[in-house]
């Protein structure tokens, strides 16, 4: 059963991902990239990192992609437009992406993922908060720094003087 | 592509004629940047209905019931206008008793009419309980009126000459009671909104209109002395037997919606203290002068302004010595009024606009007539 | 006695006796989907016309009277009328998001009751990081809100789908962290376990203990169901309706009902986080059923909710926002300091 609501979700999650780089309504592919986010969140559950799960939709289903829609209604000319996908350099994006598809795959099958043997640990958040605030307490501020960076500099961009 | 190349676009909204807080049908184009109003352009006279040029096809005492609805929420006092203005191009006296009782009405339909207001304005700004406990005491004066008129909303009550019918046995029990609960009912509002900080954010500071720009536009009425003009024709040039009443002349500070709604309800209780004097010094004897319908006044012109609920209400009648008046001009409040909402709304939240709107007390078919 | 939880056990033990596991799982999902929905139905059916009825009486008046006993079956009367109506579909709207905002607000509103307690052991699943998954799956409201402003191609619409998303991403904010403080005394995020520690008599409720936490869990959660003084996405006499303007029929009445929904999600998270849940205020009263007293505790708040509207004017967007950012969060951050002190001194 898992396997088949894996399966789904996959299909989701392509199709999704599909409609969202090809439908000419960007409106219409912000929404696409919703569900494929949604999608995402659900194989964390899958995979029992449900905390996880959580925050995917908490923060970019809630906060990011809101953003996103909200600067598309904001920007009249946007909306309702038909946006154009092509440019005048078919061929040496088609190249990149071609050896882009040939790395991954080549990455994939040549990985041999590891298989954790023991059960995860439960519950997630008490082992997550943990391992945030003791062996990965100086990336985890770095971080913060990095996001008030990026507030300032929001911030004086957006300042009116 | 940079800031600075980047662009931003007003947005046109039309605001109305079918639009749930502009008080009747009023048209309003706005241009909005974000939230923030930038350009109010008023369109009015979906409710023209020629009512100047009904007047010169009309004789004299005819007339009386079309004034009623040029101002629905205070057909009192419309009256009054007219019938004033109408005895005064003919010279008609009256007999005191119907100077009393005209009295009596139009200040109880001046607290009617504020009730309405305060009612559509706490509407506007989102507070529905409001509306129904103004309601509720808007509902005792139409008793009495129906009691005396038989109408609640067009009354057609006062004649030249007079009025057209004496107050019932029952009317002055029932005055007095509610005289007497009144000012309660009106510390009821005041518990509601004045203290309350959210109604005190949304009013204080929103739509000022200074002094010069009132003067500009001639603003008139409450919304004048909410300016801080003292300015009052019961008191400036006093009509009918108002010079014989004791009441003050209440008046605002900064202009803003905030004593717009202060100088209103500061009104209310004036004007329930002139109802009180009226009823107490009410004389006795005839409360009507026979006038023939066919009443002709001498040629001439005359021009007489009452204080109405919205400010000035005047007429202007030139006569040519028929029993029709040969032109009329009708000056409403409203009008003059509403010009005023595109300077003091402008750089305002859409929000703030609906407030102003309200603050201002406009009423749809005095601004078209 | 009362409880129901042996009830649903009786069932459940029916079904595996009758049927193979995978089909009772598939079975029990959607059977206590239809529960929830049922129940949940019920509550805004009553809802609707209670918040009509206490409307009325707070203003003197006495709402609606004539279908049934003090108009009981208006809700009813009201949703037949809305099934007949006419559906419209404005000429320039977007056709499938127009018609799939309201789905995907409904089952926003409805996918938080997984994780409720109703009662004792009355819960579909407890997760581990239930009260998280509550406000991460009622984020779907905003899209849907959006979804709605802009597809209806009307300019009313649109500004109300942007004032919600600015408004419901500002309070999200301060919502979440003022859980946070619960979350650091109760020390896990599961509902159950919340409640679990809140036994006893009634101070041991963490309302007490989080006193502020409380009040900036209430403010905000009002802001994110949109009730007055925060309603400004649909704000009546501003925006005409705002986003839900151009819809008609049920799909208008799939809005409402997500409106009176989430009233009943945000009173059902504060009596689990706050008002001790299932529990009674005395050990001595719990001989009555634990479901009754955190159906009681909910309809107590719903009733405070309704206060609030029709005692407030409405405030403005940007006092609402200012409101969030200037006053609401740096208070739930004061609370999240002040209980971790208080956790570090006793």
């Amino acid at each position: 059963m898992e396997l088949g609501v894996f399966y789904i979700l996959a299909a989701v999650i392509v199709v999704s991902g599909l409609l969202v780089v090809t439908l000419k309504n960007i409106f219409h592919s912000a929404l696409m990239l919703i569900l494929c986010l949604f999608g995402v969140a659900g194989i964390y559950i899958l995979l029992h990192a449900d905390f996880l799960a959580a925050v995917q939709v908490l923060l970019y289903v809630g906060g990011v992609t809101i953003l996103m829609i909200f600067a598309i209604m904001v920007t009249h000319q946007l909306t309702g437009k038909k946006i154009k996908h092509y440019n005048e350099q078919p061929v040496p994006a088609g190249l990149i992406i071609l050896s882009l598809l040939i790395l991954l795959i080549v990455s994939i099958t040549r990985t041999a993922f590891e298989v954790a043997d023991k059960a995860e640990p439960m519950p997630t958040v008490a082992v997550i908060g943990r391992a945030l605030m003791t062996d990965y307490v100086l990336p985890f501020e770095v971080v913060s720094v990095v996001l008030l960076v990026a507030l300032i500099g929001a911030i004086v961009i957006a300042r009116r003087d | 592509m940079s800031v600075k190349q980047l662009r931003t676009e007003e947005m046109l909204i039309n605001m109305g004629p079918q639009h749930p807080s502009t008080h009747g049908v009023c048209k309003l184009v706005i241009k909005m940047d974000g939230e923030e109003v930038k350009y109010i352009q008023p369109h009015v006279g979906f409710l023209h209905r020629s009512i100047e040029k009904i007047a010169e096809n009309r004789n004299y005492p005819q007339f009386v019931p079309y004034t009623d609805r040029i101002d629905y929420c205070a057909s009192m006092n419309a009256n009054h206008a007219y019938v004033v203005a109408a005895e005064k191009l003919g010279d008609v006296e009256i007999p005191e008793r119907a100077e009393y009782l005209r009295v009596i009405m139009a200040e109880l339909n001046r607290i009617a009419s504020h009730l309405v207001w305060l009612a559509t304005f706490t509407i506007d700004l989102g507070a529905v309980t409001p509306f129904l406990y103004a309601f509720r005491e808007r509902e005792d004066i139409l008793d009495l009126f129906e009691m005396t008129c038989g109408q609640r909303l067009t009354y057609n009550y006062m004649t030249i000459g007079g009025v057209g019918w004496d107050i019932p046995k029952e009317f002055e029990p029932k005055l007095r009671q509610f005289l007497k609960i009144f000012p309660s009912r009106i510390d009821d509002y005041e518990d509601l909104l004045t203290n309350n900080p959210i109604f005190l954010h949304r009013t204080k500071g929103v739509g000022v209109l200074p002094k010069e720009t009132a003067y500009e536009y001639s603003v008139s009425g409450p919304s004048l002395r909410g300016s801080g003009v003292k300015w009052d024709i019961r008191k400036a040039e006093p009509y009918s037997i108002y010079d014989k009443f004791d009441f003050d002349i209440p008046i605002g500070t900064e202009g803003d919606a905030w004593d717009r709604y202060k100088v209103r309800l500061q009104e209310l209780r004036e004007s329930a203290k002139i109802v009180e004097q009226a009823i107490d010094g009410l004389p006795g004897g005839d409360f009507k002068k026979k006038v023939p319908l066919t009443w002709k006044p001498p040629e001439g012109e005359v021009f007489c302004r009452i204080e109405a609920p919205r400010g000035e209400m005047a007429y202007h009648i030139i006569s040519d010595g028929t029993p029709k008046p040969y032109r009329m001009k009708i000056r409403t409040a409203s009008f003059c009024n509403l010009q005023v909402l595109p300077i003091i709304g402008v750089n305002h939240m859409i929000a703030d606009l609906v407030a102003i709107f309200g603050s201002l007390d406009i009423i749809l078919p005095e601004v078209d007539r | 006695m009362l409880e129901l939880r042996p009830i649903f056990d009786a069932i459940g033990e029916f079904l595996n006796s009758i049927l193979p596991e995978f089909w009772v799982t598939i079975v029990s999902a959607f059977g206590t989907g239809a529960i929830i929905l049922g129940v949940a139905s019920v509550f805004v059916l009553f809802f609707v016309w209670w918040e009509r009825k206490v409307s009325a009486h707070m203003q003197q008046r006495y709402g609606p009277m004539r279908t049934g006993w003090h108009g009981w079956l208006q809700t009813i009367a009201d949703g037949v009328k809305l099934l007949q109506k006419e559906d419209l579909i404005p000429r320039d709207a977007d056709k499938l998001v127009y018609l799939f905002a309201p789905v995907v607000c409904f089952v926003a509103a409805f996918l938080a009751y997984v994780t409720i307690p109703f009662g004792e052991g009355l819960i579909v699943q407890d997760l581990n990081i239930g009260i998280l998954y509550i406000i991460a799956i009622t984020t779907f409201t905003v899209v849907s809100l959006l979804m709605a402003g802009w597809a209806s191609h009307n300019k009313w619409s649109l500004l109300g789908g942007m004032r919600s998303a600015a408004q419901i991403i500002s309070y999200e904010v301060p919502l979440s962290l003022s859980l946070i403080g619960v979350i650091m005394i109760a020390e896990t995020l599961s509902m159950v376990s919340i409640v679990v520690q809140q036994e006893g008599w009634f101070w041991n409720w963490y309302v007490f203990r989080q006193p502020l936490g409380f009040i900036v869990y209430y403010i905000a959660a009002t802001a994110e169901a949109n009730r007055t003084p925060f309603d400004i996405p649909e704000a009546e006499q501003e925006l005409v309706a705002g986003y839900n303007v151009e819809y008609s029929g049920m799909k208008w009445a799939m809005f409402f009902f997500a409106e009176y929904i989430n009233m009943l999600t945000i009173s059902a998270i504060a009596v689990t986080l706050f008002f001790g849940g299932w529990h009674a205020p005395a050990p001595f009263l719990d001989f009555i059923p634990s479901w009754i007293w955190f159906v009681g505790k909910c309809l107590l708040s719903v009733f405070v909710l309704m206060w609030f509207r029709w005692t407030y004017p409405r405030v403005r967007v940007d006092q609402l926002m200012a409101f969030a950012w200037k006053f609401m969060l740096p208070l739930a951050f004061v609370n999240i300091i002040l209980t971790g002190f208080g956790i570090y001194l006793f």
